[in-house]
């Protein structure tokens, strides 16, 4: 596994989105524009959330994991995000429970097998709260980077 | 050996980073079990192939005879513990 999962054009720094649904297009829309999904992405990525959610309330800052079947993916990455405003997603395994997710880790996987030492050490930190704190301060792209690679690899 | 099944949405990304690690936490009390992630929709047909089934998905998503445990706890962190007590009972019966 190469360290080009994360990419300086998908990191979003304090971005301020409306809502769920307008956050998911956009961050979708750029994936594709850049060729990392399908068109199709979009369409799969918010169906999935309303079947699956993935809402995290993890025991610091809230997270969402949106993501969806690799039939939609052309090439691994992770979009990461944190948000200016708090964005309302339903939480993974109880959809009755919101969570004001603040940080945002968008998936687009190819081969969930192949990325699971990846997928395993990203999630590794959602029990972590000086962890989560430190990447959701984060105000340089280029650190945010870092700091991530510096867990996942 | 006990079977155990871990079930998310779409079988890519939380259920196999869960197996992984519920796999290691077994591994580590000597615990003889095998781990699978599937996804929610196949589940369906091979739900009696396990012994026990830890879920992802809401509970209202969930009408099967096995013996259920949460499994977001195992990404969280909270409730862990717990969780993973019931699963021992589980797999020493």
């Amino acid at each position: 596994m190469n360290n080009s999962i994360l990419h300086e054009n998908l990191i979003f720094l304090n971005y301020e989105a409306t809502d769920q649904l307008n956050l998911l297009n956009k961050f979708s829309g750029i994936l594709y524009a850049n060729g990392y999904v399908k068109n199709s992405y979009a369409q799969a990525v918010i169906k999935r959330e309303q079947e699956f959610p993935t809402g995290l309330n993890t025991p610091g800052v809230k997270i969402a994991m949106p993501h969806t079947y690799p039939a939609h993916v052309l090439k691994s990455t992770i979009l990461v995000a944190t948000l200016k405003d708090p964005v309302t997603f339903k939480e993974m395994g109880n959809s009755d429970n919101n969570v004001n997710a603040q940080l945002v880790f968008m998936l687009a996987i190819t081969d969930p097998k192949g990325h699971l030492s990846i997928l395993s050490k990203l999630m590794s930190i959602f029990s972590d709260k000086e962890k989560l704190s430190d990447i959701y301060h984060t105000d340089n792209k280029m650190d945010m980077i870092k700091k991530l690679n510096k867990i996942l690899f | 050996m006990k079977r155990i099944f871990v079930a998310c949405g779409s079988g890519v990304a939380t259920s196999q980073t869960v197996a992984s690690k519920v796999q290691s936490m077994c591994e580590d009390e000597n615990l003889d079990v095998s781990v699978e992630a599937v996804d929610f929709k196949s589940l369906e047909n091979i739900i009696d192939q396990c012994d026990i089934y830890i879920s992802i998905v809401s509970e209202k998503d969930n009408n099967w005879n096995v013996p259920t445990i949460k499994g977001i706890p195992f990404l969280t962190g909270i409730g862990m513990e717990e969780e993973f007590e019931k699963l021992k009972e589980l797999i020493k019966k």
